[in-house]
């Protein structure tokens, strides 16, 4: 009697399967790419949604409704209200509740730039500026000097000023100066990045290839 | 304006700077009010979700109807995207099932379209230093080298002196740290000025003008 496949062997297929079907991509865009890149939204935006349902909206809001709290009347409504934007007739009346998330949001991520990045980073190139007795003075005056001149120049590579002259808008030649340098900074940093999201990428394939030698048994 | 609209922008300003009073002064009633607002507003989130789903479902619904060209993928689509959340509701994304559903379909697709990368990342490495060669894609490109030869062992040469042990973590950690601090800070002034154009109506992203 055929043995029936297990569902560990049936994951493992579909995975082979799926894999194979991405990959074909490196031929042409095709049906197989397709099927495979539709069905792994399917899959994602339905986990998404379940993951709001069953993490977020039941404990955050049904339950408490459920043990009395009427506090949470407020935001079912706003939340009921937010479901108008389905459709185009309704869609004003998400407004009040899209109003109270991006409102909330602003004030965290302006909260966060001054708490989280603004005030570290500054402290942090102070702070290169102590002396540690454990390294040499001369690696530790270049490290904290190369932090300094980079930080700055990036930024000035960002600011957009500029005065009239003769040949139209020009930046005054010491902001052109100290922002060609942050440019070199700025090429850097993104050549190490593009490195680092190499590595991963080639680590990612080096996975796959190895999951399909493995479910050929080779 | 009109009322909704004034409505909108009042529900912004009056939330959004009780929730940053309550960042910076960690004070009853402001601390109170800034966990409650946050919390309506994950909750709001979480709503915001569910409209997301219904938009994708009715947009491909649409294009099924209209009998488009690939709509065929559509239809796939919300049939994986029912079934999944279906199952989601009714087990918990925790379930050794939706585990099973995630090891078999998310990460496989996931992991080989990052596998692609590999082969577009290189693709348009080449494609840059012929369309673009000037000294900062020569910069970039280099950097990239460095970093990688760096990085890693060479077949028969093995571990590069000099080059893993100075020249790449001098790069990656202190040029490439200070470009990136640059950076962050640039993000950080851009999302202060922004946030705070939001919070005094100076701008509406929320259906407003």
């Amino acid at each position: 009697m055929p043995s029936v496949p297990s569902t560990e062997w049936i994951a493992g297929l579909v995975s082979f399967l799926l894999t194979l079907m991405v990959f074909s991509y490196l031929w042409k865009d095709n049906a197989l790419f397709r099927v495979a890149v539709y069905l792994f939204v399917g899959v994602s935006a339905g986990y998404v949604g379940a993951v709001a349902c069953r993490q977020v909206l039941l404990p955050r809001l049904i339950l408490p409704l459920l043990n009395g709290d009427f506090l949470a009347v407020f935001p079912l409504l706003l939340g009921l209200a937010l479901l108008g934007k389905l459709s185009q007739r309704t869609a004003a009346l998400g407004n009040p509740s899209l109003a109270l998330m991006v409102g909330v949001g602003a004030a965290v991520a302006v909260g966060g730039a001054v708490l989280g990045t603004l005030i570290p980073q500054v402290q942090a190139t102070i702070d290169n500026f102590e002396l540690d007795l454990t390294r040499s003075v001369s690696e530790q005056i270049l490290d904290a000097s190369t932090f300094l001149i980079g930080t700055v120049t990036t930024l000035v590579y960002f600011h957009y000023g500029a005065r009239p002259g003769p040949r139209g808008p020009q930046r005054s030649r010491p902001v052109a100066v100290l922002g060609w340098v942050g440019q070199v900074f700025v090429a850097i940093t993104f050549g190490v990045l593009f490195a680092g999201v190499y590595a991963a990428a080639l680590t990612a394939l080096i996975e796959r290839l190895n999951s399909l030698r493995l479910f050929l048994g080779l | 304006m009109k009322l909704r609209g004034l409505l909108s922008t009042v529900f912004a300003m009056a939330f959004g700077l009780l929730v940053l009073l309550g960042y910076f002064f960690e004070v009853q009633p402001f601390y109170g009010l800034r966990v409650v607002f946050v919390e309506w507003a994950v909750i709001l989130a979480g709503f915001a979700v569910l409209v997301g789903l219904g938009n994708l479902v009715t947009v491909h619904i649409k294009k099924i109807r209209a009998r488009e060209k690939g709509s065929v993928y559509g239809l796939l689509l919300i049939f994986a995207l029912l079934m999944t959340f279906l199952a989601g509701l009714a087990w918990g994304p925790d379930h050794p099932n939706m585990v099973l559903l995630f090891r078999a379909v998310q990460f496989p697709v996931e992991a080989s379209l990052m596998a692609l990368l590999t082969v577009s990342l290189a693709y348009a490495s080449i494609r840059m230093l012929r369309r673009r060669l000037n000294l900062f894609s020569i910069v970039f490109l280099g950097t990239v080298l460095v970093v990688l030869l760096g990085t890693a062992s060479l077949p028969l040469l093995g571990d590069v002196p000099f080059l893993g042990d100075w020249v790449r973590p001098f790069v990656s950690q202190v040029i490439a740290g200070a470009g990136a601090r640059g950076i962050l800070i640039g993000v950080a002034l851009g999302t202060l000025t922004t946030g705070l154009r939001v919070l005094f109506g100076a701008d509406r992203p929320y259906g407003g003008k």
